[in-house]
């Protein structure tokens, strides 16, 4: 075992955590820890981290699924119309410059940025009173 | 996928983050395999994925233990304002 196999350990602890806490995906915390703490392509990050996504989604999705927290008819919706967006944009992903796949993931990353700001914010508005 | 089920499907927050979860099983599953045979040399790393998920089992099992403990809002903010300057990163700066 080497130090940036320790790296990658606490590295996707860390990871674990946020999404434990706050429900994020593992990919928008993995790539950019991929990209910017191990300088691996953007590329490799995309698909290293659908690996790690895998187990982990595993294991967080059958404890929901025990605790009857899933909604089942839409996961099964979401999953199948999923699995036809991400095998298009995998087969795209791959042919696509390294500087210009890291420019969209930005954006996305910036789109997901400002929902979880108006979610929180959403959240901490006080409802106002009706009676 | 989250707004998606929240906004549109009108499932509430808490089950639409399990349902996400549930979701993206198949998803990564499907793209994968993409990643690592379409091209001539995988474009996977796996022995760092390998590293990776000991960490992140653990860590998302701790952090939805702690999830109770840790206020809700100024965390939402924090990772929103790291997202954010992630992102402008890899978009002026790729």
């Amino acid at each position: 075992m080497t130090w940036l196999d320790v790296a990658a350990i606490v590295g996707g602890l860390f990871a674990g955590v946020l999404s434990g806490l706050v429900g994020i995906g593992g990919g928008q915390v993995f790539v950019p820890l991929l990209t910017l703490g191990f300088g691996t392509s953007q590329v490799v990050a995309q698909g290293t981290s659908l690996a790690a996504i895998v187990p982990t989604a595993i294991v967080g999705g059958y404890t929901h699924l025990r605790q009857r927290s899933v909604d089942r008819t839409a996961a099964v919706w979401c999953g199948g119309a999923g699995v036809v967006g991400a095998v298009t944009g995998a087969l795209v992903a791959v042919h696509v410059a390294g500087p210009v796949l890291a420019r969209i993931f930005g954006a996305l990353l910036i789109l997901s940025a400002v929902l979880m700001w108006r979610r929180a914010r959403a959240a901490s508005t006080p409802k106002p009173v009706t009676d | 996928m989250i707004p998606l089920l929240v906004l549109w499907a009108h499932v509430d927050q808490r089950k639409a983050n399990a349902t996400s979860l549930v979701a993206i099983i198949p998803i990564a599953i499907a793209a994968f395999p993409i990643y690592y045979f379409t091209k001539g040399t995988p474009q996977v790393d796996l022995r760092l994925a390998l590293f990776l998920v000991i960490g992140s089992v653990f860590g998302a099992y701790v952090g939805a233990r702690a999830l109770k403990f840790v206020p809700d809002r100024p965390l939402r903010y924090g990772v929103a304002g790291l997202m954010l300057l992630v992102g402008l990163k890899q978009l002026l700066f790729p």
